[in-house]
């Protein structure tokens, strides 16, 4: 069985602090991480290969620095790892974003299953898996938090807003995952410091590489384009309420109704 | 296909280290530290990283890593649990080294092996009531009878002595012969007349255990002999300097911790209406912690790329660990400030980094006597 | 044919092939070849060549004339013919843009009996509902409801598409907009027409909400969006609205399925983790008491919330530790922080300072908690907290 996992390094979002006085994003410092919800594609991966046997391959796109991710990968246990990485790509929306990933499965060749993490952590737009999905003309589960692999097919435990279905989808299929679905393993020391090495069997791949167009994938294939970005919301401004628990209750409704949350919805 | 850099080895076994540590390590150090006794789970989940056999060669299932790549992981580790970082150290340097390069095959494939894999736990008994940095003073005695070594004597502050399943115990063969008379012998648990205390009620790093042995007419096969005879001291001086630069490793991963910890509290907490970090006298801490902590991650990583080039840094090794402890303590001891009242709390880290550090300050050679060899290296004695 | 290289006029000197980063240009025979299938038209090499031997065009980037797109749409989700409560929301969002743009709003819903609900939808704002009805859309699929969405479009041509980002929509909504060739911005919080290009702003959070981007699709048709619920205001039904209804036949056979639902659970919501609550209500020392956990569950309970305490509640036993925010607890960032009769200190704000928004209910008007909140009551949880319960299930 061959599995593709799509990985993406992303900044610690956690660490993230604004400049108060520019408004700017403080990226210094600010950790790069493989992707949290990735990583539980990757341990689904594992899993099929302890149990059924497996060759993954682990694929990101990014700069040159994203190879960390794929390295960890390959460190996890991934027999392969392969990195987009080419200014050609750089300012990809999620259209040529995918665009590119999709090129590249398509060169890496047979495959069964494609994990991912439902989303990542920078931009949580979840839109990676399925746009992959349909690029390949394949089927796509998403929000999958438990998931099981028989003769040919995959079921999978899709968790729905208010509750969840299973599901039947033939291969190939693309799944993205959550958190729920497992506890990730951590990588190896044997297998980091070998995957830092030479020998590691990791490629990075430029856009010639997957047959790409200049104008089909990076900013210049990108369908979207951002054209602002400002800081949400400043220090707390406290606002004190005042009378009776009735009218404060009312007031309290109001106001954060304005700030769009509806209590008891 | 193009190139472009292999990342730095170093830095991934850093970042590697940082989470495991901050995913694994920091959310149960306290709980570990109050049990107050050796947390095999612990033990066994920083041995599925493959942490054990980080010094050894692949062929035996090690990771092949360098001395840097060692003190990187067991400083990331010190950052979250000196117990977990002391025993993790234990096992990787003084519990297997001797065994790594002198065993037997059969010592290799029953013990050192699973030892890497962290099936089984590994201790190193070189201290006595009477004898720790004077080797000469050691009076555990194994005498040679036919194909067996009988070991009579006993050793104390054995780290890892009450949960390990085999020493490394370094015995006289030779009074007469001084230094030179002096070897190390594997014992296995279960072997008759080998004793182990109850562990020892300690201040700090209390999720590692430690204790007593004793040896009674202890009986081990011919081949339990670690290397040449005689050659026991030379083959430790070669590796104290690593063992003096991952004390300093440890060292500056508590001090770090105790940094990050200050840093984030002055920031956080507020009296007279401001931050306590916009008041000078905190600056200062700030800053003379962040400062040492430079110099002392300048130091121990200058050692480690001299031994990892093949040289014998002992007096810098010595120099490194007998600064990087000091500032570990120092930190220790400015963030209890910055805490105030509560680092008196059990309910935060400072406290337990204020105990830990005091490990620091006798493992791998006390200052003093670090400072007493420092100064015969430099010609003053 | 976009590079090519005059032999005659070429001298084989190379100074093309280095300048390309693809490998794309060779010498062969002391001449330089092009290499169409590594070439990816970057344009790289067009300057490359003293000799005037290579010329090539690149292809530029052309926005397409979309006059004939128009309207503001949105996709009506629904489970066993009722509506998700994103889609009045989103007609009410529809509205303004549609009245900014001086155009009408269309709503397309599918099921397997929707037909009875158009009525409803244009009350709250729709000029015209687009009703596809065929048993095979009773329950969401992703590759059937995309065929049937992407058909619509094709066949309409709107200027906008919202969809709500809910699980299902962010499920069809990229399969969508791939399929169809859009741009397609996920979760958006605010959506407005620019006033000049009369294209539509779509604002979302990034980063972990540390910051907003304004993203525009100026390349596709229709520009669109997926909207986070609970933030677009609907409009209040009006009975006297008027709307067209259109039933379209679509043909289902050409549509490719291929999952199999096996069997589709909905649960009653089970206990989340703290970290992955939207609102969280919390008590302090003053909630130590039977009743006073009563108080902050029944509040709780009513605005769907997690409860979760200090330190002193769990050592007292009124809570299991899990519920238990702080240094030494967990450490929370939901959408709003409801800090009832908790003092505010510091190894209790460490845990929660990162929620989007914080209320702060105390009888203490020093009581630290009121520096980090955003709306401050002074006053006893006692009766706040009832009153609030009795405001939301009221309404």
């Amino acid at each position: 069985m061959n599995i593709v996992v799509l990985v993406k390094q992303v900044p610690n979002t956690h660490d993230v602090r604004i400049d108060p006085k520019t408004g700017n994003l403080i990226r210094e410092g600010v950790e790069s991480i493989i992707n949290p919800e990735d990583r539980h594609a990757l341990e689904a991966a594992l899993g099929i290969k302890d149990r059924l046997g497996a060759e993954i391959t682990a694929l990101t796109m990014g700069p040159p620095q994203a190879i960390e991710v794929i390295c960890e990968a390959v460190a996890t246990g991934a027999d392969r790892g392969i990195l987009l990485s080419d200014k050609a790509f750089a300012g990809a929306d999620t259209w040529a974003t995918s665009t590119a990933l999709g090129l590249a499965i398509k060169r890496i060749g047979e495959f069964d299953i494609i994990l991912a993490g439902r989303q990542a952590i920078d931009g949580d737009t979840a839109q990676i898996g399925p746009q992959v999905a349909e690029f390949l003309g394949i089927p796509q589960l998403t929000y999958v938090r438990d998931l099981e692999v028989l003769e040919g097919k995959i079921t999978a435990e899709r968790v729905l807003e208010d509750g969840c279905e299973r599901i039947e989808a033939p291969f190939p299929v693309l799944l993205t995952v959550l958190a729920a679905l497992n506890e990730p393993r951590h990588p190896t020391v044997a297998g980091m410091l070998r995957s830092a090495s030479e020998r590691a069997p990791i490629e990075v791949w430029n856009a010639a590489d997957i047959g790409a167009k200049a104008l089909d994938v990076g900013f210049l294939g990108s369908l979207t384009q951002v054209t602002r970005t400002f800081t949400p919301k400043e220090a707390r401004n406290t606002r004190h309420l005042e009378g009776s628990p009735g009218s404060v209750a009312a007031q309290l409704i109001q106001c954060l109704q304005e700030q769009g949350i509806r209590l008891g919805e | 296909m193009n190139k472009i850099a292999t990342p730095i080895p170093e830095d991934l076994i850093r970042k590697m280290f940082r989470r495991f540590t901050e995913e694994e390590i920091i959310p149960r150090a306290r709980e570990m530290d109050e049990a107050n006794e050796f947390p095999r789970w612990m033990f066994e989940k920083v041995a599925r990283t493959g942490a054990y056999g980080i010094r050894y060669s692949p062929r035996v299932g090690g990771g092949g890593g360098n001395t840097t790549q060692f003190c990187v992981m067991v400083e990331e580790l010190a950052r979250g649990s000196m117990s977990v970082a002391a025993f993790t150290a234990m096992q990787c340097l003084m519990g297997t080294n001797f065994l790594y390069e002198y065993g037997t095959p059969d010592h290799h494939e029953r013990l050192f092996k699973p030892a890497i894999r962290g099936e089984k736990v590994a201790s190193f008994a070189l201290t006595e009531a009477d004898a720790a940095t004077d080797l000469a003073g050691v009076k555990t005695i194994a005498r040679q009878d036919g194909d067996e070594w009988i070991i009579n004597g006993s050793k104390t502050w054995i780290t890892n002595a009450p949960c390990a399943d085999f020493f490394t115990v370094l015995c006289q063969t030779d009074k007469s012969k001084g230094l030179r008379g002096l070897n190390f012998f594997l014992i296995e648990r279960g072997t008759p007349g080998l004793y182990v205390s109850k562990k020892f009620d300690k201040l700090g790093t209390r999720a590692t255990e430690i204790s007593e042995l004793a040896f009674t007419d202890v009986r081990v096969p011919f081949e339990n002999r670690l290397g040449k005879e005689g050659q026991g001291v030379s083959n430790l001086m070669r590796m104290l300097g690593v063992i003096r630069a991952m004390t300093a490793a440890l060292s500056l991963g508590l001090a770090r911790a105790a940094y990050e910890h200050a840093a984030r509290y002055a920031m956080e907490r507020t009296q007279f209406g401001k931050k306590i970090g916009s008041f000078q006298l905190v600056q200062q801490k700030i800053a003379n912690m962040a400062t040492e902590i430079w110099a002392s991650q300048l130091m121990v990583y200058k050692v480690t790329e001299m031994i990892d080039r093949g040289e014998r840094p002992l007096k810098e090794a010595s120099m490194a660990k007998y600064f990087a402890s000091e500032v570990a303590c120092r930190a220790a001891d400015e963030a209890t400030r910055v805490f105030g009242a509560y680092s008196y709390s059990m309910e935060y880290d400072v406290q337990r980094f204020y105990r830990d550090c005091r490990f620091l300050l006798f493992g791998g050679g006390t200052s003093e006597i670090l400072q007493t060899i420092i100064s015969r290296e430099c010609g003053v004695f | 044919m976009a590079v090519s290289i005059d032999v005659d006029k070429c001298n084989g000197c190379g100074m093309c092939s280095r300048s390309c980063p693809y490998l794309a240009l060779v010498i062969e025979d002391k001449k330089a070849k092009w290499l169409e299938e590594r070439c990816t038209l970057c344009g790289a090499c067009l300057e490359s060549c003293k000799f005037g031997a290579l010329t090539g065009e690149m292809p530029t980037r052309e926005v397409p004339d979309f006059s004939d797109y128009r309207d503001v749409w949105v996709f009506v989700e629904q489970h066993d013919g009722a509506l998700h409560r994103s889609a009045f929301e989103l007609i009410g969002c529809a509205r303004g843009l549609a009245d900014d743009l001086g155009q009408k709003v269309a709503v397309a819903v599918f099921g397997a009996e929707v037909k009875g609900q158009a009525q409803d939808l244009i009350r709250h704002g729709a000029d015209r509902c687009i009703v596809v009805e065929d048993p095979g859309l009773a329950y969401y699929r992703t590759c059937t409801y995309t065929h049937v969405l992407g058909e619509i479009i094709r066949g309409y041509k709107p200027g906008i598409l919202l969809i709500a980002a809910t699980h299902l929509g962010r499920d069809l909504a990229p399969r969508l907009a791939r399929r169809m060739g859009l741009g397609l911005t996920a979760d958006c919080t605010r959506l407005s027409i620019d006033p000049e290009e009369k294209i539509l702003l779509q604002t979302r959070p990034a980063f972990g909400g540390n910051i907003m981007a304004t993203i525009v699709s100026r390349f596709s048709r229709p520009q669109t969006a997926t909207v986070r619920p609970g933030i677009m205001k609907a409009l209040e039904p009006d009975a006297t609205r008027t709307g067209e209804i259109v039933v379209e036949e679509l043909d289902m056979a050409e549509c490719r399925e291929f999952t199999h639902v096996l069997e589709c659970v909905l649960q009653e919501k089970k206990r989340a983790d703290l970290a992955a609550a939207k609102i969280i209500v919390a008590g302090g020392r003053p909630v130590c008491s039977e009743r006073g956990i009563e108080v902050l569950r029944e509040f709780a309970e009513a605005v769907g919330a997690e409860v979760a305490c200090t330190r002193v509640v769990v050592e007292e036993g009124f809570l299991p530790v899990e519920h238990q925010v702080g240094q030494t607890g967990q450490s929370v960032r939901p959408e709003v922080y409801f800090a009832c009769g908790i003092s505010g200190a510091i190894q209790h704000k460490a845990g929660m300072d990162g929620s989007r928004y914080i209320v702060a209910i105390n009888k203490d008007p020093d009581a630290p908690i009121f520096g980090v909140a955003d709306y401050a009551i002074v006053g006893d949880l006692f009766e706040i907290l009832p009153a609030l319960t009795r405001s939301i299930k009221g309404s």
